[in-house]
């Protein structure tokens, strides 16, 4: 049923994908069905194992090893990859967010790209991703999570760059998929170490294992894990892709951005949390980097006008408290975790479509543009309050239990004495001020500040005027505003509803910490430290918020090259400069300079090999010397290379490298080698052509002979060429190497058992060596494309002689025209 | 216009050339023959085409073919080996057998079609380099005063330059 789930997406993304969405009005709520559906398969199935409450554990059906279903297929059985997927508390927590905020989505992304004659793209590239989550969440094998995790980074770099004639859209989603997939790099060789490290890849089987910690290489593999997690996950050095990717439609921005792919990160931490944790390294690392993640997102996000971008910068923020939580290993940071990452996708998720929802209806989504949008948008308004106090953490929401049990949790650290307590504690507490700040800043400014017509308020240098509220270009369907809803209605109405879902909230702790867990989260602590420091952090929370035009014009005098995106750009520009300059150095001399490198790098090993080989080995065997035929052959293909060397005429020159090639295809048909004479035939006729084709176009030969240094450097390559041949086919030849192991053997007795073919030529070249041939033909194609390119650019017809780029044209040209003959 | 004999000769052998190609393609796993000396000889056809009845008219008969023949041939190549993918291995070979009603017992598996792909990818790169080839020598009628270039470095060789009203010329061809 799992496998089935990841495969249904699959499949309805293709379906979606040729059904032209955009032309029919019900396929908005056809793609919220398999979502939902997968949804609620979820909760029938884990239903009977969330004991409400802690007593009547007897109701509860026992886990089978932690996990409520499991499912293995065989993939690669010889690299030890298996499909194998399992559900647990954990798993479970996150398929339900990804298949229930993804049905929101999937019905909004309807009505957000009405009209839009991609749509069907979007739905296949979206639809994909949900399975590749869903895949990352649920597998059970460190290889199929990595096959996965690609799988999103593909997928939302399609997504990003969805509208693909912006060149913002192009930046955001490239630079997304560089930190992603670079750290996925990482991620791979970490997973692969952990798997060698731990003698096994199946991830329920790692994390119960004892004393991975000890093991030597623990620092590098928990390292290189890490880096893919803080990539995936916009950790601080690499959090300034995540507001590069808001260039992605908006429902993409609230699915990936916000509710899943984020959380990858986040999800790998935590499932990997019990095996990795108990390391000081682990505890520090995610401490500081998520310690100013989550600082960082806060107070840069009050900077923002674009409601995307501060929302972007906000779910940094938040992601940055989620990976600080994940250091510490109390059960009281398992399950604040828990209910942060819940908490965060019912609210953050419903505001990227509120933004959404106000874009589409306004045309614009800077804070600066609009104001008063109660009047106009009052359903998306009460949305828009509802997840946005709940994003400030203001009681009775569902934020406010997420801050309130994160709170708890540092103290509880703090309590032991604990340092990192203290600095979590002291984060958090700032962090929860700016929060707030934020907050109230988007709510205040978009939707319930009257229209404002004190124009003193925009002081702010280069930010734009504010005006009265914008008139509603276009009205919002009642579906569009529903999907919102839907989500932020459940985020309402879940701190009333804790006791039953605490048996969901400590299932997933649970299967974090791979211990049962007996805590639980409650609306009301009574007046703890927690609600003083979050009282505090509320106040100064609305200082920040008075003061925020001051705020952000400090901000704005932050020098802009320390910001992220724009090191990565310089950094990217270095590398394009550096690759120039090697091409340069490297590239672009003459033919003749150019194979002259070429040909002495070849000759270079096989004179380093001459050094250690006594002659006399390479003595060939002599009962197999040439006869009499042989020889006349021998001395046919000395002579006509001569006369291709001295010969005057170019047709003369031309028929003399015919008879040397005729002459190499005669010993191979006297060796007995009918494939290769036959390509070798074929190729020559060719070249003949070709060369008589362009050579009797070209002029007489004019030019002032050669420089005496000149010739003795062609001389001197001819030798080594010639050298390089000559003593390769000794070596293979030599008494040594006939008598050791050679691979011909082998191909022969296996071409036709194993290959299925008696010609064992072919057998090698498209079963045996598949993967050289794929790359030779790979080049093959490469070449063509250059070929194509220079031989049919219209510069081509240009006049010589007039501009210097022509004569650059000219002189490529040349270049292809005389490499023609090695073709 | 290409001489008479190369044009009579032309109708006889560029069937028998493909037919050749064709036949050398299927037999090649098991005698002399395969994708790579396939394409080379369907190649050796097309240049008959090409010299016995001008570069254009080859190019508007298949020249829109031959770039995503590269591309096809590649993607069939690939695609052969997931095949293998799908028991263990990329490439590893997948055999099936059966008895054909008047072929008797065939073996068809997962390396034919790679060599498939290995037949357009060489047909199709072979065809495009004589096809932009012949355009250009078709073109180049070198004018004597281009030959006293500027010194040319090393081993040079006198300039392509190309007749300004190449385009008028091929037109009127």
């Amino acid at each position: 049923m799992l496998a089935a789930s990841v495969g249904l997406f699959l499949i309805s993304g293709v379906i979606l994908f040729l059904l032209q969405p955009e032309r029919r009005a019900w396929a908005g709520w056809l793609s919220a069905v398999p979502p939902l559906a997968v949804t609620t398969w979820q909760l029938l199935v884990s239903l009977p194992f969330l004991g409400s409450e802690a007593g009547s554990s007897s109701r509860t059906a026992e886990l089978v090893n932690g996990a409520i279903r499991s499912e293995q297929y065989s993939w690669i059985e010889s690299l030890g990859m298996s499909l194998s997927f399992r559900l647990d508390g954990l798993s479970l927590l996150f398929g339900l967010i990804i298949t229930g905020v993804g049905a929101a989505v999937a019905l909004y992304t309807h009505y957000y790209l009405e009209n839009d004659k991609r749509q069907g793209y979007f739905y296949l590239a979206l639809f994909s991703f949900m399975a590749s989550m869903l895949g990352l969440v649920w597998a059970d094998n460190l290889l199929t999570l990595f096959v996965f995790w690609e799988g999103t980074s593909i997928t939302s770099y399609l997504l990003i760059g969805y509208k693909h004639d912006s060149a913002a859209a192009r930046g955001g989603a490239r630079n997304a998929f560089i930190v992603t997939a670079g750290g996925g790099l990482a991620l791979l060789a970490g997973l692969i170490l952990l798997g060698q490290e731990s003698g096994s890849y199946t991830i329920s089987e790692i994390v119960s294992r004892p004393g991975l910690t000890e093991l030597p290489l623990f620092p590098v593999i928990l390292v290189l894990i890490l880096l893919g997690a803080f990539t995936k996950s916009a950790q601080f050095p690499f959090h300034w892709w995540l507001p590069g990717a808001m260039a992605a439609p908006t429902p993409a921005s609230a699915y990936l951005h916000s509710a899943t792919m984020v959380k990858a990160g986040i999800y790998l931490l935590a499932r990997l949390h019990p095996a990795l944790s108990d390391h000081p390294l682990w505890l520090w690392s995610l401490l500081i980097f998520g310690g100013i993640t989550m600082l960082l997102g806060s107070v840069v996000a009050v900077r923002h006008w674009d409601m995307k971008a501060l929302l972007a910068y906000a779910t940094v923020s938040q992601l940055g408290v989620l990976t600080t939580l994940l250091a510490f290993r109390s059960e009281a940071a398992l399950l604040a975790v828990v209910v942060g990452i819940l908490a965060h996708a019912l609210y953050k998720g419903p505001l990227f479509l509120v933004a959404g929802i106000v874009d589409h209806a306004m045309g614009t989504r800077s804070l600066g543009r609009l104001a008063g949008l109660r009047h106009s948008l009052p359903v998306t308004t009460a949305i828009a309050v509802l997840a946005g106090v709940s994003m400030a953490g203001l009681p009775p929401l569902f934020g406010f239990v997420a801050k309130e049990s994160l709170l708890e949790s540092f103290f509880g650290a703090a309590e032991h004495g604990d340092l990192t307590g203290w600095i979590a504690l002291g984060a958090a507490a700032a962090a929860g001020a700016f929060f707030v700040a934020y907050s109230m800043t988007f709510l205040w400014d978009a939707f319930l500040r009257p229209v404002a017509q004190d124009e003193s308020l925009t002081v702010t240098p280069g930010a734009p005027h504010r005006r009265a509220p914008t008139p509603v270009l276009h009205a919002p369907a009642a579906p569009f505003v529903a999907a919102p809803l839907i989500l932020v209605a459940c985020g309402t109405a879940a701190p009333f509803v804790l006791g039953p879902l605490s048996g969901f909230f400590t299932l997933a702790a649970g299967s974090i910490s791979g211990s049962k867990i007996d805590k639980h989260v409650s609306l009301w602590h009574g007046f703890t430290p927690a609600l003083f420091t979050s009282i505090v952090a509320i106040a100064l929370g609305v200082v920040l918020f008075l003061n925020r035009d001051l705020l952000r014009r400090s901000l704005l005098r932050m020098p802009r090259r320390i910001r992220g995106v724009v090191l990565f750009q310089r950094t990217l520009d270095t590398i394009y400069t550096l690759a120039q300059i090697t091409a340069r150095l490297s590239q672009g001399y003459t033919l003749a300079t150019q194979s002259a490198i070429v040909l002495l790098a070849a000759f270079v090993p096989v004179a380093v090999a001459l050094r250690h080989i006594r002659l006399n080995d390479l003595m060939p065997d002599t009962t197999v010397l040439a006869g009499s035929s042989e020889t006349i052959l021998i001395l046919m293909t000395i002579v006509s290379a001569y006369v291709t060397v001295r010969v005057r005429t170019r047709l003369g020159a031309i028929i003399s490298i015919g008879v040397v090639g005729v002459s190499v295809t005669l010993f191979y048909v006297f060796f007995s080698a009918p494939d290769l004479a036959l390509t070798q035939l074929l190729i020559e006729v060719l070249t003949v052509v070709l060369l008589v084709l362009v050579f009797t176009k070209l002029p007489p030969d004019t030019r002032p002979p050669m420089q005496r240094l000149k010739q003795f450097r062609n001389l001197l390559v001819a030798l080594a060429a010639g050298a390089f041949g000559f003593f390769l086919v000794l070596f293979n030849s030599s008494v040594v190497m006939q008598a050791g192991q050679t691979i011909g053997g082998y191909f022969l007795h296996n071409a036709v058992p194993g290959g299925h073919g008696a010609n064992v030529v072919n057998v090698i070249l498209v079963d045996f060596r598949a993967f050289d041939t794929m790359g030779e033909i790979t080049v093959l194609a490469i070449a063509a494309l250059g070929g194509y390119a220079l031989l049919n650019a219209p510069r081509v017809r240009l006049p010589a002689r007039s501009e210097p780029a022509q004569d650059k044209a000219t002189e490529q040209e040349r270049r292809r025209g005389t490499s023609g003959e090695d073709s | 216009m290409p001489e008479l004999y190369l044009r009579l000769l032309n109708r006889i052998l560029t069937p028998v050339l493909l037919l050749l190609a064709l036949f050398l393609l299927v037999r090649g796993h098991n005698l002399p023959g395969g994708g790579f000396i396939a394409g080379l000889m369907a190649a050796a056809a097309f240049e008959l085409q090409i010299l016995s009845r001008g570069h254009q008219r080859v190019r508007r008969a298949i020249g829109p073919y031959l770039n995503s023949g590269i591309g096809l041939g590649l993607a069939v190549a690939i695609c052969s080996g997931i095949f293998g993918l799908m028991e263990g291995h990329f490439f590893q070979g997948k055999w099936f057998e059966m008895n054909m009603p008047l072929l008797g017992h065939v073996e068809f598996g997962s390396p034919i079609l790679f060599d498939l792909g290995v037949f357009l990818v060489v047909v199709s790169f072979a065809t495009s380099y004589l096809l932009g080839l012949s355009r250009i020598s078709d073109g180049a009628a070198f004018r004597s005063e281009d030959v006293d270039l500027p010194p040319a470095p090393d081993d040079a060789r006198p300039n392509f330059s190309v007749e300004t009203d190449q385009s008028s010329k091929e037109s009127a061809s």
